[in-house]
């Protein structure tokens, strides 16, 4: 007896920031940022609490994926350097509570966004969760090269949920900003993978540096990059975005093509800055972009008049 | 001062930061749904508040 008392007055409970490391906070500020864009250019009125809701919404499922993520995945986290310190492969938070806590955020923000907004918009965020954990986590993650591709389809619809969450409808012009990330998280994930390839192959995880080779890797990477700057253009061609948007999303595509062929010419296997560098530029390509979408449409200098079929 | 006593401390401390953050959010929420609710219904009700 005394000694299942030592062993449980040891073990440290869960604090609030362990819980809160659960919900992955800078993936949840990224998943915000764009689900914020989707609601602030959708055209059509939201009060400004229901827009909040809506996005509390959001914010709560993404970090319910989160934890539901590294509750199946603590595993794999285990055996990763990057990953190790996590709440629950420290020991710091049972996986089963994680589970508990995951399943409950996930279908209180699925409730909520359809007591607050409608049901397509209730429908498409708990689409995301069931696509992110089921789909990405527990299906492809650990069996195909093609994990974060297919699976980025989660990260991706958040401006769609925001539109749908104002509008009540889907429409071709949040779909053109759910392309921009979907076509954006390959050359974002696998510059990381390039990084922490020996992490990702002692825990078995088929990233693309490990399953084809880094060489292949820097080709497609280059592939996506050439994909994504027409496609990050885009919203200035269908009336989303104006001059502004355009300026913005031109720069920063230069500049990630750039690194991207600084990657495809990377000789330094070991340390991989030029990755280093592609992974943080690709961070600011996005934010960039949607800010650009955001302050056009705060300014009143969005060509939304250009927008008809598409919204 | 034992090792069990300092970890029952720091634990007490951590259970009570973990009471205030649940009392705190449940709080949130509780206000989030009443206002919601007053958006939601008809009649423009939160209109009246103009």
């Amino acid at each position: 007896m005394a000694s299942a008392e030592t062993y449980l007055a040891d073990r440290p409970i869960a604090t609030v920031g362990d819980f809160f490391a659960l919900l992955k906070p800078r993936v949840m500020s990224l998943v915000i940022f764009t689900g914020l864009a989707g609601i602030i250019v959708a055209p059509g009125h939201i009060y400004p609490l229901t827009a909040f809701s809506a996005l509390l919404c959001i914010a709560i499922a993404a970090g319910a994926s989160g934890a539901l993520n590294m509750a199946y995945e603590s595993d794999i986290d285990a055996k990763m350097t990057r990953t190790a310190s996590r709440p629950i492969p420290a020991g710091h938070i049972a996986r089963t509570d994680a589970l508990v806590f995951g399943w409950l955020l996930a279908g209180a923000s699925v409730a909520m966004m359809a007591l607050f907004t409608n049901m397509l918009a209730a429908g498409l965020l708990a689409f995301t969760i069931f696509f992110y954990v089921g789909v990405y986590t527990l299906w492809l993650k650990r069996r195909t090269a093609q994990n974060i591709v297919i699976g980025g389809l989660s990260g991706a619809l958040p401006p769609a949920i925001g539109w749908a969450a104002v509008t009540g409808h889907l429409a071709l012009a949040p779909l053109v900003l759910v392309l921009i990330t979907f076509l954006w998280t390959p050359p974002h994930f696998w510059a990381l993978a390039l990084f922490r390839s020996d992490d990702y192959a002692r825990a078995g995880v088929p990233m693309m540096p490990v399953v084809a080779g880094k060489p292949s890797t820097r080709r497609q990477i280059m592939a996506y990059a050439l994909a994504l700057f027409p496609v990050g253009l885009a919203p200035s061609f269908i009336g989303l975005g104006g001059p502004l948007y355009l300026a913005v999303s031109a720069a920063f595509g230069v500049v990630f093509v750039g690194c991207a062929i600084l990657v495809l010419r990377e000789k330094d296997d070991a340390r991989e800055p030029a990755a280093r560098r592609l992974f943080a530029v690709s961070i600011a390509y996005l934010f960039a972009l949607f800010a650009g979408l955001i302050a056009e449409r705060m300014l009143g200098i969005a060509p939304l008049h250009l927008l008809g079929a598409w919204s | 001062m034992s090792v069990i006593d300092a970890n029952d401390i720091r634990n007490a401390r951590e259970r009570r930061k973990r009471n205030i953050a649940l009392a705190l959010m449940l709080t949130g929420f509780v206000v989030l749904f009443y206002l919601m609710t007053m958006v939601r219904l008809g009649g423009h009700v939160v209109d009246w508040f103009d």
